[in-house]
């Protein structure tokens, strides 16, 4: 392949010399050397790091699916009750762990959207708008992530630990298996906003130029 | 017909490559330019969070109304994380004037793109974390039996409200400076 493609180059500088006078020459072999390299020989590497793009694209989904079904399952009602107080805890007395259940199903919507454009660019190893496209929503999409899984995680640790300043109790020790399962949640949405900033690497590394 | 279509692709290469670069050295001078700002953004929000110190005119002989950032543990971390974004930023400028000199740097610019995109997730993490909290401090929560302490310490509450716009500022810089990287680097 690598006779074919030299003789291929020969051939186009003869007769750029010959048509074109006035211009330069080597302005002249760069274009056709650039044009006489054959896709799949410089698409290789490109068409790895999309495959790996593609695999992670689909671990992103599971991550931020689980912590959206996760979080949004929560429904824990305590064995007692008084006429005042209803001993019941679920996702949405706290808004910030509603808005943690809406980011992490943005970000899946996103991820699943976005599944075929990464099909495409493995199967087109030198498409660049597609390219740079995933890459801005993945940044929107790591911001978006990280901050419903910090607000979620503020929250439990306030719910694990207490604050004397603020005299906020810590609930965890009479809603045990809620906060369980919201530790859970915020924990697998920190490593699903992990995996976008690796997408957002994956695909400024096949933006470069040679 | 080779030959017609090949001048036809070197004019068009010819022209493009000049303006090109200057697309991109202009793009590498706005980045420098959006860097500084996002330095004085974290950095304002570091020191108006650092510098929270409220007490209250009366006290018992047990509890002591004083209201500090360092109370809040969520707090210490958004002050630490907007000084070592400010810290990064500032290292990170001397990378921007080189890729202003330099328009066709690609590692470096790969590299810059990672560190912008993590510092990006920990000035979110920062402030959405501190976020929650202000929140809670303004309207409490009746089913954790949280009081929203706002009601005592206004302007501790103002000051810490205040300090994340700041940050959240910061955030929406960040992702434009990863847009200018990433464009810069599928130009050539």
């Amino acid at each position: 392949m690598d006779s074919k493609s030299k003789s291929h180059e020969t051939a186009i500088n003869i007769s750029e010399t010959e048509s074109n006078k006035g211009k330069s020459t080597a302005a002249a072999t760069i274009v056709a050397t650039t044009k006489a390299i054959p896709h799949n020989q410089k698409g290789g590497w490109r068409r790895g790091v999309a495959i790996f793009d593609f695999i992670l694209r689909l671990c992103g989904l599971v991550a931020a699916l689980a912590a959206a079904t996760t979080m949004g399952t929560t429904d824990e009602t305590l064995p007692l009750f008084t006429q005042f107080f209803q001993f019941e805890a679920s996702y949405d007395d706290l808004p910030a762990f509603s808005y943690f259940v809406v980011a992490n199903a943005i970000a899946s919507g996103y991820l699943v959207l976005s599944l075929p454009f990464s099909i495409v660019c493995i199967v087109r190893p030198h498409l660049v708008g597609a390219r740079l496209v995933l890459l801005i929503l993945d940044t929107v999409m790591v911001a978006f992530t990280t901050a419903g899984a910090a607000a979620a995680a503020a929250i439990v640790y306030l719910a694990h630990n207490g604050n004397s300043t603020t005299q906020w109790q810590a609930i965890c020790q009479q809603f045990g298996d809620f906060c369980q399962q919201v530790s859970g949640a915020v924990v697998a949405s920190f490593i699903a906003a992990v995996i976008f900033i690796f997408l957002v690497i994956f695909s400024a590394l096949s933006l470069r130029r040679h | 017909m080779k030959a017609g279509a090949l001048e036809l692709g070197h004019a068009s290469k010819v022209t493009a490559t000049v303006p090109q670069k200057g697309v991109n050295r202009g793009m590498s001078i706005l980045d420098l330019f959006l860097r500084i700002i996002v330095i004085i953004a974290t950095l304002g929000s570091a020191i108006a969070m650092g510098t929270t110190n409220e007490t209250l005119p009366f006290f018992t002989q047990f509890i002591r109304f004083r209201a500090k950032y360092s109370d809040l543990p969520t707090f210490t971390f958004f002050v630490v994380a907007n000084a070592i974004v400010s810290a990064y930023l500032v290292l990170s400028l001397g990378m921007s004037i080189f890729h202003i000199m330099r328009s066709r740097a690609q590692a470096s610019r790969i590299a810059l793109i990672f560190f912008d995109a993590a510092m990006m997730a920990l000035l979110t993490a920062g402030a959405s974390a501190s976020a929650a909290i202000v929140y809670l401090a303004h309207k409490g929560n009746t089913k954790a039996n949280w009081f929203p302490i706002c009601q005592q310490y206004d302007s501790f509450c103002h000051r810490t409200s205040g300090s994340l716009v700041g940050s959240f500022i910061g955030i929406i810089i960040f992702i434009l400076l990863v847009l200018f990287s990433a464009v810069a680097l599928s130009r050539r």
